[in-house]
């Protein structure tokens, strides 16, 4: 069985490999079919095509495409993910503190999320139709549907400029005790966690209801089994797979997917740094961004799916 | 939000007689040696010193950059202000004053003599020497520097070291404007043979402390300035926030000190909570270009008929919410001095445009005007203008495009786009560069050769009320000829702290021609 | 007998709630009394009054016709691009349980990586190559949440795929499709309408974003979205203009899951 299992992870390990060979690929080849390249954006309104050529030879992007991807490719074998085009700085460089702040801030943010998610998730579904499961529900797509730029602006506004309990921006030199790091962090947290919660609660609700009205907890109903240990052992296990699943897909947009609350807090993150890059057109840059949001999700995935195939083998076996 | 280059303006009246006299003579305006100076008569109580000041700008990205030759944005200028000196600066109203140069020379206005201030350092201790001049001029015109200003610099055929302090520039053609461009911030002066851009090395007021691109950049004091006792703050950090309302909220919530490029619809707010408004009258402009060589742009009528169409008191009081001054179709600002005042105002008058819509026959011919964010404001004068012509029966669709590429990819290529444009340190530069035959960005092709020949006759006319007469001519073609319609300029708009003193309005650009932090100081510094 | 008197009710709740929706975008606007882009006082985020009913934006426009505008485009494309990624999402998610090994491996890996392309990269190019057309734009917006409905169906049916009452099926010897329809697809109904329902509130998110791109609704129209967006600085003065989009958005996409919740509740 754990031999399985292991032949199993093997196997979701090499797939997930194509996946990456997929997006590297796809996203070089993307980024070169976006109109410009980093000369015109270097120049922008003072571009003339004489000193567009100048640059792109001095960036050695006249060369043919396949040939740059090549180059890309072999640097990345050797684990040299290259120098920026714009800047000329190697990309580690750039990337390394950028790395550590996005995993910082989306650390702080699973740490708060996922359990309150689970808690608020399985209480729905355990008190379902009643009153907090309404409240809840209500207050979840409520969440979710005002746009995120709105929340955090409001936020901002109300705690930073109104009541002067925390700063307007997360600037993390800042911090040297817990205390200001809580300062620092709360507004950019609460804000993400309250969104990817809201995400969270509204399907793990979901599946637990689905599982819940499985014959056996009926069963397990009417033999007199206490609700706590119905929900976590005779529901819990079986919802595992679409939990983690949900779980899984909201954590992954933690690192690429919060240019928003980056932009309105000046963190100087990862998303930003795709964002600029993808504007400038910065091909290295973008490539490696890509590669670490594809492996976040990969292995976020990754992860539900062996868990998923896990508890569904258990579930058999048992 | 890539928008203009060339800092901002066209020189002075009495500035620049004095300095042709000079010239002839020998030499540039007696200088005031003169930050000094000028931030003591702001106000009445004398500058202190010390303190540490945070400033956000409109913008940061990987593109964020020392090096002088790829300063792009209002924030690379201002960065370039803290490290770096140009040979002049630009005053308050745009008139050259010498900086590193303590002289600038001509008999022919061909050949021109700079004569450099002696003592002085750069940060890494070496003196500054005419080689350094002659290195940080030349590396604009070699096309592997990617210059922002090669354009302009390729007006400089030769540039060569005549002693240790000694420069010699010589020009295609005589220009009695040559100083003006010098002021340039892209024109400022590193040290002889950098080419690694990751450190600055300048001569400027600041010292980097740290350099972030898309972060931060900051500075402290540079003990040795030659301009002294400028300047007053002992430290700066710098950072950028596109978003507008965080950007506000920062100066709300106290993270930062000043604040470039407020939104005109929170004046009301900021006013209301004590914070200071620099309002700087800059000659920046947002322009429909309408191509005279395809399109509905052949014919006459359409253009005509499109400038009528134009409600400039609505984009004014609606786009800009007052915070700008009419515009007439040409690009000269009302308070630069050689603004042809006379020229009438071209009203909004949709009976007049609908008769030379109607008569050039391309009323409808459904092509789209192209706008973009990268415009600055275009989309919203964009649907002022689609109502208007919506009322006279014309069906003018929009498309917006993204703001990413929009330079590069649409820009100048369409029949009709919006374009926006800062204003250059000189009349003579924004004619060459925009509307001169040969202008690398003649937004709507038009070609007159009188205009290419009045702008070569401005250029070595020495007579002031000549080349008045000049300019206001000049003025007038654009006004009817070129397919540009130019409903207002903008006032930039800062705001600040009520901490920070010193701060006042300049038309070299915003925050005093992005030379604001050598000036500022703060209330609550030390004596 | 109370399921079967209610699952109708239920049914047409539904409808009755996107019929609402339907008819507000399609006539709403006829009840403008400006044209959208028409500029009306020279007072910008103005408050209610008899003049303006419910204020005017930023530039001093009329708010409740932008808002029945921006309701019309914001209800018809995000309604298509959900129906059009959820189908696919929910389509391929199901059958891959049928499919042989390799068919799942191909088309996971492929969900993995448009899943792992930034849709900022996604919508840019749509741009340059498709232009701003809104078939374009539900084009882009559905396939950008394919993968996501895939995930998620295709985690749901394989946990059904595996139950006893599954394999008793395919023991009786019943078609693979029959067993979908009728066994896998029923069963994993609740879940997956909260699911769409999501995508639907992603859907109005994304379509903002777009537009604030460049790809999306063209001036002087507007989704609703945008209208929060571009009225954000209202925010300072209290204005209806940012206040009043925010809470059509909420009514609009939290009625639409509650509906769906108690859809799913009702088991066939």
């Amino acid at each position: 069985m754990s031999a399985g299992l292991a032949r199993l992870v093997a196997r979701r390990i090499g797939t997930a490999l194509c996946s990456l060979v997929f997006v590297v690929v796809a996203i070089f080849f993307m980024t070169a079919a976006l109109p410009g390249d980093v000369a015109d954006m270097l120049l922008g309104q003072n571009a003339t095509p004489a000193a567009a050529q100048a640059l792109r030879h001095s960036l050695h992007l006249d060369q043919p495409l396949w040939l740059r991807f090549m180059h890309w490719c072999a640097g990345m074998l050797h684990g040299d993910p290259g120098t920026s085009l714009l800047t000329g700085r190697p990309v580690s460089e750039m990337l390394a503190p950028r790395l550590y702040n996005s995993l910082l801030l989306a650390g702080a943010t699973t740490v708060v999320s996922v359990p309150l998610a689970l808690l608020l998730g399985l209480a729905c579904a355990t008190w379902r139709d009643t009153h907090f499961d309404r409240v809840m529900t209500v207050l979840t797509l409520g969440v979710v549907s005002v746009p995120a730029f709105l929340i955090a602006t409001v936020a901002v506004f109300v705690f930073a400029v109104q009541f002067r309990i925390v700063p307007a921006l997360s600037d993390i030199r800042s911090i040297h005790s817990v205390g200001q790091f809580i300062l620092t962090f709360a507004m950019p947290v609460s804000t993400l966690a309250s969104i990817t919660m809201a995400q969270m609660i509204r399907m793990i609700r979901a599946c637990m209801i689905d599982v819940f009205s499985a014959p056996y907890i009926e069963m397990a109903v009417l033999k007199g089994v206490p609700p706590i240990r119905i929900v976590l052992h005779h529901a819990l296990p079986n919802a595992i797979g679409p939990v983690a699943n949900a779980i899984a897909l909201s954590l992954s947009s933690l690192l690429g997917g919060v240019v928003v609350i980056e932009t309105i807090f000046n963190y100087p993150g990862l998303a930003q740094l795709m964002v600029d890059s993808v504007m400038l057109r910065d091909v290295p840059i973008i490539q490696s961004c890509a590669l670490l949001f594809c492996l976040t999700y990969l292995f976020l995935t990754t992860l539900a799916d062996i868990v998923a195939l896990a508890s569904v083998r258990k579930g058999r076996g048992a | 939000m890539r928008h203009c280059r060339a800092a901002a303006s066209t020189t002075g009246g009495p500035g620049r007689r004095q300095v042709l006299r000079l010239a002839a003579a020998g030499l540039v305006a007696a200088a005031l040696p003169a930050r000094a100076a000028r931030a003591q008569a702001v106000s009445g109580e004398p500058p202190r010193r010390g303190g540490h000041l945070n400033f956000a700008g409109l913008a940061a990205s990987t593109a964020d950059t020392l090096d002088p030759a790829r300063f792009a944005l209002a924030t690379d200028y201002i960065r370039g202000h803290m490290f770096y000196d140009g040979l002049v600066t630009l005053d308050a109203d745009m008139t050259p004053r010498p900086a590193l140069a303590e002289r600038i020379e001509s008999d022919d206005l061909r050949t021109w003599h700079i004569t450099l201030r002696r003592g002085v350092a750069f940060h890494d201790g070496a003196a500054l020497g005419a080689a350094d001049v002659v290195y940080s001029l030349a590396r604009h015109k070699d096309p592997a520097t990617a210059s922002q200003q090669r354009a302009v610099a390729q007006e400089m055929a030769e540039i060569k070291a005549t002693g240790p302090l000694e420069v010699q520039v010589t020009l295609n053609g005589p220009n009695v404007d040559f100083p003006s461009m010098l002021g340039l911030v892209g024109f400022c002066i590193v040290r002889e043979g950098t080419t690694d851009f990751s450190r600055e090395n300048g001569t400027g007021p600041f010292i980097c402390t740290e350099f972030s691109p898309g972060v931060r950049t900051s500075g402290r004091r540079n003990p040795d300035y030659w301009g002294g006792p400028a300047p007053w703050l002992d430290s700066v950090d710098m950072t950028g926030i596109s978003d507008d309302m965080s950007r506000h909220n920062a100066l709300l919530a106290g993270d930062v000190d000043i604040i470039a490029s407020v939104n005109p619809r929170l004046v009301r707010m900021l006013r209301g909570r004590g914070f200071g408004l620099l309002e700087s009258p800059v000659g920046t402009y947002t322009d429909l270009a309408i191509r005279l060589d395809q399109g509905p742009g052949r014919m006459q009528d359409f253009v005509t008929g499109m400038k009528y169409l134009f409600n400039r008191e609505q984009v004014r009081d609606s786009v800009f919410l007052g915070f700008a001054r009419l515009g007439n179709d040409q690009p000269i600002a009302p308070e630069n001095r050689y603004f042809a005042a006379d020229l009438p105002q071209r009203p909004f008058d949709p009976d007049r445009a609908r008769f030379h819509l109607r008569k050039s026959g391309v009323m409808d011919s459904g092509v789209p005007v192209l706008c973009s964010p990268a415009a600055l404001a275009s989309v919203d004068i964009a649907v002022v203008l689609q109502y208007a012509a919506q009322q006279i029966g014309m069906d003018l669709p929009i498309r917006r495009m993204p703001a990413d590429g929009y330079w590069t990819e649409y820009w100048m290529k369409t029949p009709m786009g919006f374009g926006n444009t800062n204003p250059r340190p000189s009349l003579d530069m924004t004619f060459a560069l925009n509307f001169a035959s040969s202008a690398p960005w003649n937004e709507s092709r038009w070609h007159d050769p009188r205009f290419d020949q009045l702008l070569l006759d401005a250029r070595s006319q020495r007579n002031e009320t000549v080349r008045r007469q000049i300019y206001h001519d000049m003025q007038v073609m654009i006004h009817e000829g070129a397919g540009i319609c130019l409903p207002a300029f903008t006032t930039s708009l800062d705001a600040f702290s009520p901490r920070v003193r010193g701060l006042r309005p300049s038309q070299a650009g915003q925050l005093m021609g992005y030379d604001f932090l050598s000036h500022v100081w703060l209330a609550d510094g030390a004596a | 007998m109370k399921v079967r008197v209610s699952l109708p009710s239920a049914t047409q709740r539904v409808g009755m709630l996107f019929g609402f929706w339907l008819v507000l975008a399609m006539f709403g606007p006829l009840l403008a009394p400006y044209a959208p882009g028409q500029i009306i006082d020279t007072q910008v985020f103005a408050p209610i009054s008899h003049q303006h009913w419910l204020g005017t934006d930023y530039l001093g426009r009329d708010l409740g016709s932008r808002l029945l505008y921006a309701v019309r485009y914001t209800v018809l494309i995000c309604t298509l691009s959900t129906a059009f990624s959820c189908g696919c999402g929910i389509l391929l998610g199901v059958a891959t349980t049928a499919t042989p090994a390799w068919v799942e491996q191909v088309a996971g890996r492929l969900m993995d990586g448009i899943l792992s392309i930034p849709s900022l990269l996604c919508a840019l190019l749509v741009i340059a190559a498709f232009g701003d057309s809104l078939m374009a734009l539900v084009l882009t917006m559905g396939v950008i949440y394919t993968p996501g409905a895939y995930r998620t169906s295709r985690a749901l049916a394989l946990r059904i795929a595996r139950m006893d009452y599954i394999t008793v099926a395919m023991a009786r010897g019943e078609g693979r499709l029959f067993i979908i329809w009728r066994e896998i697809l029923p069963n994993m109904r609740g879940p997956l309408l909260a699911d769409v329902g999501l995508r639907f509130i992603y859907a109005v998110l994304l379509l903002s974003n777009l537009s604030f791109l460049g790809l999306g609704v063209q001036p002087p129209l507007v989704d609703l979205g945008s209208l929060v967006r571009e009225n954000v600085l209202g925010l300072v003065y209290g204005a209806v203009a940012v206040v009043l989009p925010t809470i059509v958005i909420a009514v609009l996409t939290v009625g639409i899951n509650l509906v769906l919740d108690a859809t799913a509740g009702r088991r066939s």
